[in-house]
């Protein structure tokens, strides 16, 4: 038995040798692919980018852009979008899935990340915080106009699993509290700032981001005053100060696509792998009617006319195109490398154009109104690429205004015409020029959608948040329903 | 040819083992049972490779060398029985085993036991079992022959993948599939998905189906499979085998005379099941033709005749049915497996060298798999202490053709055999391609309009796997009661996916690739020390200790090309942009463990089982975990044996176990990842560097830095009767099984930033019972008839926290899901109809169609129970044996069924077509309901309306009762051949088929078996466009020399 006792001690001194170097050998559980600190500007790109790709891409631009009747399908035209689809308000829930999840995720969770990386960085890096703070308020602004009532003050917070909704007022002036953070938090003393990475083409220039910051706010006040008419004086205050908002082409908010495989803009890119770069989308008569007669110089800018017809026509919406007469949204408007635009200095002047014609926190003041419209237009056309003599002339031609009511239906016209291209934005616009019925354009049903009201937003999405959260609302809001700001 | 074949013999394995032979021993063989002669008894000279068997009529003739005293007859089910030479006559007489059953079955660790012994219910599935009416993935042949273990084929993908549930799923995570354990060596089974396109919607599509990785083992290299079912049989494995194990035994080198084998299959594959479709409306919509659309809502073809239309080649004609173009679609798949096999064995060692080519063309054009496998085994006694074994396996297999499943994709084959009847299939085969121009000829000019015969001919993946696993063991033995032995293996492939997407592809009209290379490694180490010794005349001791080292590697390198200059080249130098990805995980295991086993008087046994498992994948402080189990069996027969005449056999079992298990690596720590691509609808997504940037993200899961082992308990009560010498036999197992603290991946709602968080939570319970029953109805001289019944089934309830509702285990589309809630079995869950207090189905007043609610429960995706009836009825040398395969309970979701309605092409949406149609149900009135009596407007927004906005309408009963296999064989007599034709050791020929027949199913259309998640996800009960399933008929030959 001696032996036994010999393999056993052998037994026991393996194991226990294999036991020592066990704790090293099971160390290796940390993943070679990803990395455990970056710098917030690595976030930041890869929201702003995502953010863009979202506003541009078939799951926001096309579903708003068409149930909100800014472009048209072309019915049954066998090279149109086709219908029934989002015209028809059959929408996909991919698309508000998808909305939702690149609004909370990939853009609000990593800029959140990006400011909690920011200001706990030594030395705290207030600017890229404040940057970040900037686009976080655009982008939830814009969550609460697609959906309505959101989750918030409880969002991206991992020790709250169940975020509660907030109501979309509260929502808003979260968002304009951010701004106000922001604005407080841009230090000109600090180096440290987002520049490379500032997407914006602002290359870190402060300035050009306060006034971003201001004229952001100014959209979300807008939006708010016709439910909450308080809110005029903010926008007189707002508005009383010189220099504090976009103020000039240079300042506008774009982001550019590149002409290059991979990074082009999702609007041509699906054009072009689909349809062999024939656009798939046309005009509308409610943009092209409004357009035609004033020969407005941007028709041939926004749309492609057919060689045998005689002039700018657009469809109705749902109703079939004819590929001799009616206009397709042009392939140099969505061209590969056509920036997605977050905000405009045409955008600020029509609000302006707007408050002075209203009284909105100043008094009405037409005259001023018209001059703001007018210049409006002419920054629109410039910006589409009509030149600038031609745009000038073409605002000097337009009529002045000296009726208050007539005169915000037609700042309402030109703003949205203006934001044909610009889905949600053109949406939102239209859904706050006027209580149900009286909104500028006044649209009707789409040839072939389910009858009832117009589409008013999307659905909430059901796997991403509805299903998962206890806190979320119970009850179906059906694509019908207005939300709060929407009268 | 028989010549060459005879001298490779010599040359290779008689040579040296010549021997001078000087007598002939005749004699007869019988049963001591009824006195019959047994056929195929071996009769072996003692101390030699000596030996023959018997023929038909039980009479054996063997040269014997002089000097042998004693020849062994042994015989499968009977007592060995060794007689001493004396004269030139020697008859025996054998008897059935059936009492004592000294069956041996391979257990966990590859320890051997009496299956008498054991206290847990195990099935063991012979070679020749699965080989009787093959599969080219051996997963397969094991449906509807084991109680308690379910497969699931994914599709008819050639080398398509196939799932195995045992005793109903247990994790809320991870697919739950069993260890693969090959002789000794754990072995990969993974079926990892690549992206079909970068960015494309994160909905765990399984795109192409490139199969699961057990496939590449070689039925005809296998002896065994035992299914290790429960915790307490597969305790030892540790974490690995929490959803059980497949112990796979290779064939090795047979005592005797080395031998040739030779197996021969042809065999014929067609659509199983063809779509139900109408021929009376042309394409179109609301009655009108149009070609841009591939709905069959058009003109009714009568209506309309001798008018003319423009077709999709722009040419003008009458528009005629054509009825038979799914079935012109689907053409006769054929698939030849051959294989050879050398062996041999004498008292010091044995070898085994098999090869096996098999090359299969699918029923869709440019469909093709072949598969060639090698195997040499061999072990040799060094001394009398010393063994050595060792063991190689290579396979290679390229796939080619494979389609895309799903969506989101231009590649999915949809349309294909689903085209409105104005098409001619014949047509669009012959073009598909402009002669002149190149391009592609649409069938309809807008963007739903590739042409199949593009895809099929330009757009399919590919993959090539090559793997080796193998192993060496050495084995001392020191003393007679003390064994030591270290199993060292390793486990690699390689595979390549390549899926191509030709420029002119409507929706990548650019051109682009994707290339994928996975590499998969595992390296297993068993030291194990075996005593066993006889503590008194009556009890007996074996205990086993051992250290197991475990580790797993994996990585992907992955390139997506796009817009590609050169049409037709699939070089990343003739790509604008490339997008590469690459991945790797890597975790180990270090394991001790032991077992002792005590057992009295060869009728009661205990076995206790420990484990300490430490694992890479958790923190120091959670990474080391324990667990034991306790299993008894106890034959009571025994001690009853003399006084009774019809219990032949009776055993009571009972096991307790507690195993825990760990997590995938990299769980535990927060970390930003770079990204390839800003997601965007359509698959255009900005690729970084954009605009000179770099992209990172957060996780989308939030990680656990204090993850807990899961932990499984499991409960097994069983007993195994027979009765009637054996006549009559019954095996019945309950097992109850909770596995807690699961590792999750939570979903969270989106808002809070994240997708999942990783948490111990919730836990699933699997109660269940199985039965096996074996009946000999009738055994006469030549004729025999055996039934076997196999029956399971298992009830599944989930505990989740109290804050959560429910836990989504997989997403399909539209708001379809599958998900866990508390009290409830995982279910489908997706909206359904608006019903009343009443149940009527409520109606949209305005429009005459059905209203919807979302996110309701549709029902379970596990079956009630499950059933395989086995007969198998043999006259002398015929064998004619069927397996009946039953399922019972559960749904699926079908989209082929939606879409088939939703674009009326199904036979189904002719009804009232033209007429008014009102559907029944109620509308609101205010204060209550009232009868619907609002027409549809057209019969197309009836199916549109119907199919579409919701799941209800396509989720079917997925019951089903299946006649799985059917072999008819012939064995020729060996008497036959050693008198006729001596050069034969053994001849077979035979038929097989294989899912002949779906006798029932609940599932228009389509074959009720199909899932697209596949083989890596626990979702299951969704079909989406995927690829139909096969019958399948052939012929087999199988000879040895």
């Amino acid at each position: 038995m001696k032996k036994t006792y010999i393999y056993i001690l052998i037994f026991v001194l393996a194991s226990s040798l294999s036991l020592s170097s066990c704790k090293k050998y099971l160390d290796i559980n940390t993943n070679p692919n990803t990395a455990e600190r970056v710098d917030p500007k690595l976030l930041f790109s890869y929201a702003v980018t995502s953010y863009i790709n979202l506003r541009s891409s078939g799951d926001l631009y096309i579903p708003f852009a068409l149930a909100g009747q800014s472009i048209a399908t072309g019915g049954d035209n066998p090279t149109g979008w086709g219908v029934p689809s989002e015209e028809q308000y059959d929408i996909s829930s991919f698309s508000n899935g998808n909305s939702w999840r690149t609004y909370y995720t990939s853009v609000g969770g990593n800029l959140k990340e990006a400011i909690k990386l920011a200001e706990s960085a030594n030395p705290v890096n207030n600017n890229a915080a404040a940057q970040c703070k900037v686009v976080l308020a655009m982008s939830v602004y814009e969550t609460s106009t697609v959906f309505g009532d959101i989750p918030f003050s409880e969002a991206w917070n991992t020790t709250i699993s169940y975020p509660k909704f907030d109501a979309q007022k509260d929502v808003l002036e979260g968002c304009i509290t951010l701004i106000d953070d922001a604005l407080k938090q841009f230090d000109d003393a600090s180096p440290l700032k987002i520049v490379d990475y500032d997407l914006f083409k602002y290359n870190g220039d402060l300035n050009k981001w306060r006034r971003l910051a201001n004229s952001v706010k100014l959209r979300i006040l807008m939006t708010m005053v016709d439910k909450d008419p308080s809110k005029a004086a903010a926008i007189g205050t707002l508005i009383g100060a010189t220099n504090n908002r976009i103020s000039s082409a240079d300042d506008n908010c774009l982001v550019p696509y590149q002409d290059v495989a991979g990074k082009k803009n999702p609007k041509f890119a699906i054009n072009e792998q689909y349809n062999g770069e024939v656009n798939f989308f046309f005009g509308t008569k409610n943009v092209v009617d409004f357009m035609r007669p004033l020969k407005d110089p941007r028709l041939p800018k926004f749309f492609t006319k057919p060689a045998k017809a005689t002039d700018y026509f657009g469809v109705e919406n749902g109703e079939t195109a004819d590929d001799d007469v009616n206009v397709r949204i042009s392939t140099d408007l969505q061209s590969a490398s056509a920036p997605e635009v977050l905000f405009t200095y045409q955008e600020e002047l029509f609000y302006e154009a707007e408050i002075y014609a209203r009284g909105l926190g100043v008094p009405v003041d037409l005259g001023k109104a018209t001059t703001l419209y007018k210049k409006a237009v002419e920054e629109s056309c410039k910006y589409y690429g009509v030149d600038a003599g031609t745009a000038a002339t073409f605002a000097a031609t337009l009529p002045a205004i000296t009726n208050a009511e007539a005169g915000v239906k037609l700042i309402d016209m030109h703003h949205w015409v203006d934001k044909m291209d610009r889905g949600i934005d053109a949406f939102t616009q239209w859904r706050r020029s006027g209580p149900e019925g009286s909104e500028t354009p006044a649209l009707k049903l789409p040839i072939g959608a389910p009858a009832g009201p117009l589409f008013r937003r999307f659905e909430y999405p059901i796997t991403n948040e509805i299903s998962v959260n206890p806190n979320a609302p119970k009850n179906t809001i059906k694509f019908t329903e207005k939300m709060w700001f929407d009268l | 040819m028989k010549k060459l074949l005879q001298s490779l013999f010599i040359l290779l394995f008689v040579a040296g083992a010549a021997m001078a032979q000087d007598r002939t021993i005749t004699g007869t063989v019988t049963d001591k049972e009824d006195g019959k002669p047994l056929p195929g008894v071996t009769v072996l000279v003692k101390g030699s490779k000596n030996g023959t068997q018997t023929g038909g009529d039980g009479k054996y003739a063997l040269s014997v060398p002089s000097g042998s005293t004693e020849l062994i007859f042994s015989y499968l089910g009977y007592t060995s029985q060794t007689v001493t030479i004396s004269g030139s006559t020697i008859n025996a007489v054998l008897e059935s085993d059936s009492k004592s059953l000294t069956e041996v079955v391979v257990t966990a660790m590859g320890i051997k036991r009496e299956a008498k012994s054991l206290g847990y219910s195990v099935t063991k599935v012979s070679g020749e079992e699965i080989t009787k009416a093959r599969e080219t993935n051996i997963v397969n042949s094991l449906t509807g022959k084991v109680a308690g273990v379910r497969i699931n084929a994914q599709s008819g993908t050639l080398g398509g993948s196939a799932k195995i549930i045992i005793r109903g799923s247990s994790s809320f995570n991870d697919a739950g599939q069993p260890l693969f354990v090959v002789d000794g060596l754990p072995i990969n089974n993974g079926a990892p998905q690549i992206s079909t396109s970068a960015g494309a919607v994160p909905q765990g599509s399984a795109g192409t189906d490139f199969g699961n990785r057990a496939s590449d083992i070689n039925s005809d290299d296998v002896e065994s499979m035992v299914v290790l079912k429960g915790a307490a049989a597969t305790a030892l494995y540790g974490a690995r085998a929490k959803n059980g194990a497949i112990v796979i035994t290779t064939k090795r080198g047979s005592k005797g005379q080395s031998n040739i084998s030779f197996n021969s299959s042809t065999r014929f594959d067609n659509i199983l099941k063809l779509p139900d479709l109408q021929d009376e409306y042309a394409q179109g919509t609301q009655g009108l033709y149009n070609r841009a659309s591939l709905n069959g809502w058009g003109p009714k073809l009568t209506e309309v005749a001798g008018r003319n239309f423009t077709d999709f080649l722009g040419v003008d004609g009458p528009l005629v049915a054509h009825p038979d173009n799914a079935k012109n679609f689907y053409k006769t798949g054929q698939t030849y497996i051959n294989s050879i096999s050398f062996d041999g064995a004498d008292e010091k060692g044995d070898y085994r060298l098999g090869y096996t080519s098999t090359i299969q063309t699918g029923i869709v054009d440019k469909q093709k798999l072949n598969k060639n496998a090698l195997t040499f085994n061999a072990g040799r006694k060094i001394s009398d202490k010393f063994d050595v074994r060792g063991s190689v396996n290579y396979t290679r297999t390229k796939g080619e053709g494979m389609p895309t499943q799903s969506s989101n994709d231009p590649n999915v084959l949809i349309g294909a055999n689903y085209l409105p009847t104005n098409f001619d299939i014949e047509q669009i085969k012959n073009n598909y391609v402009d002669p002149i121009t190149k391009e592609q000829i649409t069938i309809t000019p807008s963007r739903n309009g590739n042409n199949p015969y593009w895809i099929i001919n330009y757009n399919t993946s590919t993959n090539v796997v090559d793997r080796v696993f193998g192993n060496g063991v050495l084995t001392y033995k020191p003393a007679t009661w003390l064994t030591i032995s270290n199993n060292i293996g390793t486990d690699f492939y390689n595979e390549n996916r390549f899926l191509p997407t030709k420029n002119g592809t409507i929706g990548a009209l650019t051109g682009s690739f994707i290339s994928a290379n996975l590499y998969n490694r595992v390296i297993n180490n068993d030291l194990i020390a075996t005593v066993d010794t006889k503590l008194t005349p009556d009890l007996s001791l074996k205990v086993i200790v051992g250290n197991n080292i475990y580790e797993n590697f994996n990585r992907t390198d992955q390139a997506l090309a796009q817009n590609l200059t050169v049409d037709g080249l699939y070089n990343f130098s003739n790509a604008a942009s490339v997008i590469n990805q690459n991945s790797s995980a890597k975790s180990r295991i270090v394991g001790f463990y032991g077992d002792a086993g005590l057992s009295y008087k060869d009728y009661l046994y205990l076995n206790v089982t420990g484990r300490n498992d430490f694992s890479s994948t958790l923190s120091k402080a959670n990474n080391s975990y324990f667990y034991p189990s306790v299993s008894s069996g106890f034959v009571f027969s025994e001690l009853m044996k003399d006084n009774n005449d019809w219990l032949s056999y009776g055993k009571l079992r009972a096991s307790w176990a507690n195993v825990g298990s760990d997590s995938q690596p990299y769980r535990l720590a927060f970390a930003y990842s770079g990204q390839t691509t800003a997601f965007a609808q359509y698959g255009f997504g900005s690729t970084f560097p954009f605009n000179g940037v770099l992209g990172y993200s957060i996780p989308s899961i939030i990680p656990n830095p204090n993850l807990k082992p899961q932990n499984q308990s499991s409960l097994e009560f069983g007993t195994e009767l027979k009765f009637l010498q054996s006549r009559i036999s019954l095996d019945v197992t309950y097992y109850n099984t909770n596995t807690k603290d699961q590792i999750v991946n939570l979903a969270l709602p989106q808002s809070t930033g994240f997708a999942l968080k990783t948490v111990n939570a919730g836990s699933v319970r699997n109660k269940g019972i199985e039965v096996t029953l074996g009946l000999i109805p009738v055994k006469v001289t030549d004729f025999s008839w055996n039934l076997g019944v196999n029956f399971a089934t298992n009830k599944q309830t989930v505990t989740l926290p109290s804050d959560v509702a429910s836990y989504s285990i997989a997403s399909g589309w539209s708001g379809l899901q599958i998900k866990a809630e508390t009290g409830k079995s995982f279910g489908i869950y997706g909206s359904a109809w608006e019903r009343n207090d009443a149940g009527d189905i409520v109606m949209d007043a305005s429009t005459g169609l059905r209203k919807i609610v979302k996110d309701k429960r549709l029902g379970s995706t596990a079956p009630d129970w499950t059933m395989g009836i086995n007969n198998s009825f043999t006259y002398k040398n015929f064998n004619l044996s069927f397996l009946v395969d039953i399922r019972e309970g559960g749904v699926m979701f079908s989209n082929t069924v939606a879409t088939l309605r939703s674009t009326g092409l199904a036979k189904e949406t002719l009804a009232n077509r033209g007429n008014i149609f009102i559907d029944k149900g109620v509308i609101e009135t205010g204060s209550g309901y009232s009868p619907n009596t609002v027409p549809v407007q057209s019969m197309q927004d009836y199916w549109g309306q119907y199919t579409s906005t919701n799941t209800e309408s396509s989720i079917f009963n997925s019951s089903f009762v299946k006649l799985r296999e059917v072999s008819l064989s012939y064995k020729v007599p060996n008497g036959f051949l050693q008198n006729k034709v001596k050069f034969f050791k053994g001849m077979e020929v035979g038929i097989e088929g294989r899912n002949l027949w779906i006798i029932k199913s609940y599932v228009p259309h389509i074959d009720p078996e199909s899932n697209l998640f596949g083989a890596n996800s626990n979702g299951e009960g969704v079909e989406f466009n995927n690829f139909p399933s096969t019958r399948t008929i052939g012929f087999n030959l199988r000879f040895k020399i």
